[in-house]
């Protein structure tokens, strides 16, 4: 029979656990809402610079377009970058970028390629441990949250680009948890280079019929744009992981809070019953010593 | 009124501006050009420099941006600009501030602009 001291000592301990679980809850909420915003409020940028992209690419020549659009034709060596969060305590947000990355991986692998990552955030770093230590192109940390700048993509984004112009890779991807909703987060994997170019109907239609006049020409301004086109995409999946590790926190945290009530229900419920059957003994024992006499 | 073209001048944090103007004008890589109401539709680079837009002969806006690109179609013009600042409304005292506690390529555009004011 657990005793009584001991059940308040852990009825105690889980309502303090409660109090921080619902703090960090409410911590998320807040910076959420800001996260969101300032994800929704990057979209226009990234969705008109892939229409320009995309107009642009389907009036250049493939065979003389840059290969930051197009890829390099002996594709030898992928660069994965894994972007991860920082800090953990926020659900399967960071373990189902590492479980995704390890598939990615050994599928590359398994097709001939090399592979590298680049890991963005600590977290999947430390949950893949080993099994990456000796394919690490570069790491980087504390780029997420409060201070995240365009200056951070641009500077991501030139470090994959001199290593892809230093033949270091071949190609390159990104691995990040999009924002969805409040509950919902998808990992998501796209390709940095060769460019996605999204060629919807109405991008093909544009570009056959407007009679664009290019300044100064169409190559220029696409070896211009394709860089900034890099940092932009790393950009935005910056701002929608960080609003969907806040929201995966968030959600999170209110499970937490939630098990933590559930627990301190149950363990009161043993409390009062070990009380009254501690009562109910000393009562025998009186009656019993009573009755002997 | 004259008539009017819509222009958008996006950075990657947000929408900067978005309104309807008289006309425009446009730091390209080749030189200024000033955009009106039914422009020919043009693709061009930005270098670094002042966005200004006109009003009944006059400047009613005046945006720096640390080059970009410009969209011009039948519907629109459309600036990307990775870093801007408008010009009437910053104070030069801030933006120093802002300079001296961002870096690299920021540092550099902050301190530009806070000369320019």
């Amino acid at each position: 029979m657990p005793n009584l001291k001991d059940l308040k000592t852990r009825i105690n301990s889980v309502k303090s656990t409660q109090k921080i679980t619902s703090a960090m809850k409410m911590v998320a909420a807040a910076k959420l809402r800001r996260a969101q915003e300032a994800a929704e409020s990057g979209r226009p940028y990234a969705a008109r610079m892939s229409a320009v992209i995309a107009s642009l690419a389907t009036k250049t020549d493939r065979s003389s377009a840059s290969p930051l659009l197009v890829g390099r034709a002996d594709d030898k060596t992928h660069l994965l970058v894994i972007m991860s969060a920082d800090k953990g305590l926020c659900g399967g947000f960071n373990g189902s970028i590492a479980r995704t990355a390890r598939k990615l991986i050994a599928e590359k692998q398994a097709s001939g390629h090399k592979v590298l990552v680049y890991v963005v955030g600590r977290k999947a770093g430390v949950a893949l441990g080993s099994e990456i230590a000796d394919i690490v192109f570069s790491r980087i940390e504390g780029v997420q949250g409060s201070h995240m700048t365009f200056g951070n993509a641009s500077e991501i984004g030139q470090k994959i680009i001199d290593g892809f112009e230093a033949e270091t890779f071949d190609s390159v991807s990104l691995l990040y948890n999009r924002f969805v909703n409040a509950i919902t987060q998808t990992v998501t994997h796209t390709s940095l280079i060769p460019a996605e170019v999204e060629a919807t109907e109405e991008t093909i239609a544009d570009g056959l019929t407007a009679s664009y006049e290019y300044e100064p020409d169409e190559a220029e301004i696409l070896s211009a744009l394709l860089p900034r086109n890099l940092a932009t995409q790393i950009f935005s999946a910056l701002l929608e992981s960080s609003a969907a590790e806040l929201a995966a926190r968030m959600t999170a945290m209110d499970n937490a809070t939630r098990n933590a009530g559930d627990m301190i229900d149950r363990l009161t419920l043993v409390y009062n019953r070990t009380r009254q059957a501690n009562i109910t003994n000393e009562l025998i024992e009186i009656i019993s010593g009573a009755e002997a006499l | 009124m004259a008539e009017t073209t819509q222009l958008e001048l996006v950075t990657p944090a947000r929408v900067m501006l978005s309104k309807s103007v008289e006309m425009v004008v446009i730091p390209g890589s080749e030189g200024l050009f000033g955009v009106l109401a039914h422009h020919a539709p043009v693709l061009a680079n930005l270098q670094r420099g002042v966005v200004e837009v006109h009003e009944g002969g006059k400047i009613i806006d005046r945006i720096m941006i640390d080059g970009g690109v410009a969209d011009v179609t039948e519907n629109g013009v459309t600036i990307l600009a990775e870093r801007a600042e408008n010009l009437d409304t910053a104070s030069s005292q801030e933006v120093r501030e802002r300079a001296l506690a961002s870096t690299g390529a920021d540092a550099e555009f902050l301190t530009i602009v806070a000369e320019a004011l």
